[in-house]
């Protein structure tokens, strides 16, 4: 359960942060083809990790938080505000922007934990476990399907779900946000190996395709 | 590469998934009460069967779920796939309850 | 190192009989360690008036599919013992065979990629000193000048941080190594059966005297059963079991090339084994395949990540082709040790157990199973390494030494 003290002043630990593939961000700026794929590392966006029964009381007190508890593998649910990914069963991921944490002057995790109560569950401030790219362009789908098995055809995998599954190897996260647009969330520790997978793959978009 | 229909969430690779040997071994009752050979079946005694044979696996990279299946060793074709707690179901009838995934 | 030449073939290997109706002994099992126990039994127990059964073609199972390495250089005094003894023997064993089957003595390197290797690795060194194993530990320059294809930069996923080094482990050929022990046994008079599958046991009470297999019934007074990847199913057979699971092994080997590769390399850490056979191909084994099977055939991605290990460790790999893989199957016991000895059923007994590591103990298994059959008790060399030592908790974790984790 997170017990999150708001900092003296949330300034400074903005400034001494690093996200786990800020070293990349040249490379991902230089790798990306105008017009063809782009890749980027969107930061410390708030992360909640939430287990609950979604038929309970609790469940449904959580559900007016989020906008939602999605039910079944891929679906999503939420708004700007936040969006809840399904991990399974019992299992969510709530996303939201970085301003939402509570550090930062937002209340994402302390609303959560007050809907919870102390009812059979979890909630955990899980922002530091992952990091989101932002993959997009025409050939995002390409580059995804060089490292990922999953049907990523648009009549199978649609805009607005999510699948937990393997990108290059490595279990990730992946949503499709629009029709040549994917967030991929990575466990940090990965974000490094990631990152470099998916700029081998985009590299051959750089070139002038051979007829 | 085995593709293994998740209760939760579909096909997918073999690689998403971990293997957690033979299903419906149950925890001893009352260990103690157990003789050593007992206790040595329970530790390190599992089937081999050479065909359809009961099996755990964790969808570990997907939904994190354990589920059961019945699968040929020799063949390796997928006969069945059902719930943790679930009886094993005959050889012969396919009782594949694979969900309704997002990727279909 | 230069291509070996082949040695000139037999002229002539084994007789091809029919069964008699009753044997002293029947084996069960035409591999390399069927073959060996016939041939210590005959030789060293005067009993040639036996019959090994083979349901397929002789050494066509793991004693085809495995890659060839022999080593010795296991962590535990019981494993050491009966290692080293097989070792010992391959050392003789030409001659005594009066066949060549190139045993290579040119070292086996097994790769440290982590603190915990180097530690564990370091201490193995130490316990085959004391046990009389040939053993060095190798810094990464050191390693690098016994193998100078081997990558030892420090920026790879998981850098060579040193290695222990057998000098006197290495390769043979192993269907030579079958051959080898057929002839052999056919000089002696052992009846090798082919195409002759065991489908049942007779017995009397709990004495087991005789099998049913598809070429009729063979009364015999003493069963030992040495069929890697089947144990489990004649176990089955004959009413009792065995704390075995099998696995798909995998291997693979590539085109010929010329002589790059001057000894074996190992890593458990990232699952892969290569060695450079006499002909020029590249042999390189993986990991077990996670799920039990029988299917002689694994999943792609276990060698796919086998691949991977492979370029990296040696980048000079990554333009050969791949022009065979295949699986065999491995009986797995939860202390990575083999079981040699006495079974349930009187005079039955079983040879099992050797995971990815049965070539090497060949000729040890072939001579502690036979004195164990011929006078009803285990050698001294296989004493340990009885079925009873699940329920006594006598285990022999050899986890860390057995080639690869399985
Ligand atoms: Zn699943």
């Amino acid at each position: 359960m997170a017990e999150t003290a708001t900092p003296a002043n949330p300034e400074t630990l903005r400034a001494a942060r690093r996200s786990p593939a800020s070293h990349l961000a040249p490379t991902f700026e230089s790798g990306s083809v105008a017009g063809t794929v782009a890749l980027k590392e969107i930061p410390f966006q708030t992360m909640v990790g939430v287990r609950v029964d979604r038929a309970s009381d609790a469940g449904a007190r959580l559900a007016s938080v989020t906008g939602g508890l999605p039910a079944a593998c891929g679906e999503v649910s939420g708004d700007e505000r936040a969006t809840t990914l399904w991990l399974g069963p019992d299992e969510f991921l709530v996303v939201a922007p970085e301003s939402a944490h509570d550090s930062l002057g937002g209340d994402l995790v302390r609303a959560l934990v007050e809907a919870l109560g102390d009812d059979p569950g979890q909630v955990v401030d899980l922002s530091a476990n992952r990091t989101t790219f932002e993959l997009s362009g025409i050939r995002a789908r390409d580059v995804l399907e060089k490292g990922c098995s999953l049907d990523l055809h648009p009549r199978a995998f649609r805009t607005g779900t999510a699948l937990a599954t393997e990108i290059g190897n490595i279990p990730a996260m992946l949503l499709k946000t629009g029709e040549d647009s994917f967030r991929i969330f990575p466990r940090a520790s990965f974000a490094d190996f990631l990152g470099r997978w998916l700029l081998d793959g985009m590299r051959e978009f750089a070139s002038p395709e051979v007829p | 590469m085995l593709l293994i229909s998740c209760p939760n969430c579909g096909p997918r690779d073999e690689t998403e998934f971990h293997y957690g040997g033979q299903a419906h071994v149950a925890y001893p009752e009352n260990p103690d009460a157990l003789t050593d050979r007992q206790w040595a079946e329970y530790l390190f005694y599992r089937d081999n069967t050479k065909g359809a044979f009961a099996e755990r696996w964790v969808h570990s990279t997907g939904c994190r779920q354990w589920f059961n299946m019945l699968r040929d060793t020799v063949s390796y074709d997928i006969q069945a796939i059902y719930k943790m707690g679930e009886p094993r179901p005959d050889a012969n009838t396919t009782a594949a309850t694979t969900s309704e995934g997002a990727t279909k | 190192m230069s291509a070996d030449h082949l040695p000139e073939h037999p002229d002539f290997l084994w007789r091809n009989p029919e069964p008699k109706s009753s044997y002293d002994a029947v084996i069960v099992g035409g591999g390399g360690h069927g073959l060996a126990t016939a041939y210590f039994l005959a030789k060293n127990h005067g009993m040639t008036n036996i019959a090994v059964l083979e349901k397929g073609w002789l050494a066509g199972g793991n004693m085809a599919r495995n890659t060839t390495i022999i080593r010795s250089n296991y962590l535990w005094d019981e494993s050491a013992a009966i290692y080293e003894h097989a070792l010992k023997l391959w050392e003789i064993l030409p001659e005594e065979l009066e066949y060549d089957f190139l045993f290579s003595q040119r070292g086996v390197m097994n790769l440290a990629h982590t603190l915990g290797d180097v530690r564990e690795s370091v201490r193995r060194v130490g316990a085959n000193k004391l046990n009389g194993v040939d053993a060095e530990w190798l810094d990464p320059q050191q390693v690098k000048e016994l193998c100078p294809i081997l990558n030892i930069s420090d920026n790879i996923r998981y850098p060579v941080m040193g290695a222990t080094y057998q000098p006197r482990a290495g390769i043979a050929k192993h269907d030579h190594v079958a051959w080898a022990f057929a002839r052999k046994c056919d000089e002696l008079g052992v009846d090798i059966i082919q195409n002759c599958e065991v489908t049942g046991f007779l017995k009397d009470g709990n004495r087991v005297v005789g099998v049913q297999t598809n070429q009729g019934t063979i009364h015999t007074e003493k069963v030992g059963l040495a069929a890697a990847g089947h144990s489990s199913v004649l176990a089955e057979m004959a009413g009792f079991r065995l704390p075995i699971q099998s696995h798909p092994l995998q291997a693979l080997v590539s085109e010929l090339h010329e002589p790059v590769h001057p000894t074996v390399v190992m890593s458990n850490h990232v699952h892969v084994y290569v060695s450079q056979a006499h002909k020029g191909e590249l042999v390189m084994g993986a990991g077990v395949d996670s799920y039990n099977g029988y299917g002689q055939r694994g999943s792609f991605h276990v060698i796919e990540h086998q691949m991977a290990a492979g370029v990296e460790l040696f980048p000079i790999f990554a333009r050969a082709h791949v022009l065979r893989t295949w699986g065999g199957i491995v009986d797995t016991t939860m202390d990575a040790s083999p079981i040699i000895g006495t079974t349930p059923v009187e005079n039955m007994f079983v040879n099992c157990g050797w995971g990815t590591g049965g070539f090497k103990g060949t000729p040890a298994a072939g001579l502690t199973f036979a004195h164990t059959i011929a006078t009803g008790t285990p050698h001294e060399l296989n004493k340990p390494f009885s079925l009873e030592r699940f329920e006594t908790g006598a285990l022999i974790d050899e986890h860390g030494a057995a080639a690869v984790a399985h």
